[in-house]
């Protein structure tokens, strides 16, 4: 009950934010980004946290989905929520395709080979100037259409695509993880062979996780690029594919709030604290290995752990 | 058209030497704590920018300040593995990422120490040119052409015949039939892995004058090696040498007749075709049964 109070309350809480910070629009785009970040950390979550699968290409993914809908709206004139919908199809087709050779791999196999192919597709967004502008970057990508008189031009209203969006996703893991496909793939992530000794198909629950983990990450990554309204190789590097590993591992790894949790710190912290760029990531990586040694449910099992120590 | 393939295969032997290096000191990691390091590559940065540190400020011999960088590389690799991956043995998910932290960390350490943007090295040995054929090459690179193959001579001989050498081979065979006769496997542990951050220092050290010292250095030699490895197949020393020289030279020669945008592309698609028809490589010993 307690919990559902405070659902609701966060909920009501983030609906406000634009009226509350009307005078702030600081506050409103490190809002947007955590939103913008944990999407593909939710997709993500579901495939490490969950079923144990260390992607080092997750960010890739993203691409796939943003230079799909980019070159949708621009080159073809779709509207924005139908280029969405076939960039997050496409993810989810590459994820499928891409994830049935990664997911004959396991353990350190399965990261190598995932971040090959996460590596060969940074070189192909970087490289294929005819399609994707190469290394310079996509430009002039739309925002949606106003819908009314409701435009998405401003913050306060982009705002609300972008949690919109996080709230899908994390909808979407939610009925995943509490599903009977949320079981097995923590029964993968346990013991895969007593899984399949059970009559568990492993390779089609990793494959469906893998396509459903990518399909999130290219809604995230439309969306991001729809606010920054240039897509860039440089937003799916391996680099950013260690940060979205970054966000759920410091979140906290196969939590619910995990990845909200972990982009809220990733992006909003440093911004806070007003740590110099370069410091910001050092200290982040000292917290994931910390997190690894000490603390291997995240934030959000620490945070678990101290609400239980102030009911008792 | 043959000066031409000359000069991309003394090439590739030269990048070979610095992928066989790195290639090196992870097969040998692997195989004794079956610890993939993805931060060995930032390692081998490290490496080069101490030498250049040592270079530049503290001694102006090159010689000197490569050993004294080889040698901190050695202890950061040894507090490593006791701080970092020592903790979390048998827990490969979480060395992994671990490992990427350490990524994170020490590439952005290095840029808010040293700043994002690539620093000279001016050594004698890059300036003076030896003639090879009808062409001119820097002195470096034959210099890390031949240091390479001394290091790997000097490494077989090392596992061959001393004591340390046998205790490596022997617990990266069977970690507890080592243990059960007598081999203090965690020495082993936390020499192997000074040795292997060593040899990073070393191809970090020798690449830095040739090309420039920068942040992200490390990464492709890291890939390469590891692209090396698995060809050569996943645990077998000699199988990274010959895997990492494959790799350059064939990397090299394929500017010939490919775009050089895509090459990296290729060496990433033929690991990968690899590994899916060939697991085991050339050399393929499967350490413990993975598959």
């Amino acid at each position: 009950m307690a919990g559902r109070i405070a659902a609701a309350a966060l909920a009501a809480l983030l609906l406000a934010v634009p009226a509350l910070a009307a005078q702030q629009p600081y506050v409103l785009h490190v809002l947007i980004l955590t939103c913008l970040y944990a999407i593909p950390a939710v997709g993500l979550n579901l495939m490490l946290g969950y079923t144990g699968l260390v992607s080092l290409g997750h960010m890739a993914f993203a691409g796939v989905g943003a230079y799909t809908a980019a070159v949708l709206m621009v080159d073809a004139g779709w509207s924005f929520w139908l280029a969405l919908a076939a960039g997050v199809l496409g993810s989810a087709a590459a994820g499928a395709a891409i994830g049935a050779v990664c997911l004959r791999f396991r353990t350190h196999f399965f990261m190598i080979v995932t971040l090959a192919f996460g590596l060969m597709l940074y070189s192909v967004m970087n490289n294929w100037d005819d399609v994707t502008r190469g290394a310079a970057g996509f430009p002039g990508i739309p925002r949606p259409a106003p819908i009314g008189e409701w435009s998405f031009g401003p913050l306060s209203h982009f705002y609300y695509l972008a949690l919109g969006g996080a709230l899908a996703a994390f909808a979407a893991q939610w009925l995943a993880v509490r599903s009977s496909f949320g079981r097995v793939l923590v029964a993968l992530r346990q013991d895969e062979r007593l899984a399949q000794a059970k009559g568990v198909n492993g390779m089609l629950y990793k494959s469906a996780v893998f396509a459903l983990g990518s399909a999130l990450a290219g809604l995230g990554g439309v969306l991001h690029v729809s606010f920054l309204r240039v897509a860039a190789p440089a937003s799916f590097t391996l680099a950013e594919s260690i940060n979205a590993v970054l966000i759920v591992i410091v979140g906290g790894a196969g939590t619910l709030a995990g990845p909200a949790l972990g982009a809220l710190v990733f992006v909003g912290l440093p911004e806070y604290l007003r740590i110099a760029a370069e410091w910001r990531l050092v200290l982040f990586g000292v917290a994931l290995v910390l997190i690894t040694l000490f603390a291997p449910q995240g934030l959000a099992g620490l945070l678990a752990r101290a609400w239980r120590a102030v009911r008792a | 058209m043959l000066t031409a393939v000359l000069e991309q295969t003394l090439n590739g032997l030269m990048a070979g030497s610095i992928y066989v290096l790195v290639a090196l000191g992870m097969v040998l990691i692997y195989g004794v704590m079956h610890v993939l390091n993805f931060a060995h590559g930032v390692l081998l940065m490290v490496g080069a920018y101490l030498c250049h540190f040592f270079f530049t400020r503290l001694t102006g011999s090159y010689l000197a300040a490569l050993l004294l960088s080889i040698a901190a590389l050695a202890l950061i690799g040894i507090a490593l593995e006791r701080a970092v991956f020592r903790p979390l043995q048998g827990n490969l998910r979480s060395q992994v990422i671990a490992s990427l932290g350490l990524i994170l960390a020490i590439e952005h350490l290095v840029i808010a120490l040293w700043g994002p943007n690539a620093l000279q090295m001016r050594v004698p040995a890059t300036e003076a040119l030896v003639p090879i054929g009808a062409l001119r090459f820097p002195l470096q690179h034959v210099l890390i052409i031949g240091v390479t193959l001394a290091i790997i001579a000097g490494l077989f001989a090392f596992l061959k015949y001393t004591k340390l050498g046998t205790a490596i081979r022997a617990t990266s065979e069977d970690r507890q039939a080592a243990m059960v006769v007598g081999i203090p496997v965690e020495r082993v542990d936390w020499m192997t892995f000074g040795l292997g951050t060593a040899l990073a220092a070393l191809g970090g050290a020798l690449i830095g004058p040739l090309f420039l010292v920068f942040p992200q250095m490390g990464d492709a030699p890291m890939v390469k090696g590891l692209a090396g490895i698995l060809l050569g197949g996943m645990g077998s020393v000699p199988g990274a040498v010959v895997g990492g020289f494959i790799i350059g030279i064939t990397e090299a020669l394929s500017t010939l007749v490919l775009p050089t945008d895509y090459r990296d592309s290729v060496a990433f698609a033929v690991m990968v075709l690899i590994l899916l028809a060939w697991p085991r490589g050339l050399f393929g010993v499967r350490v413990r049964g993975e598959d």
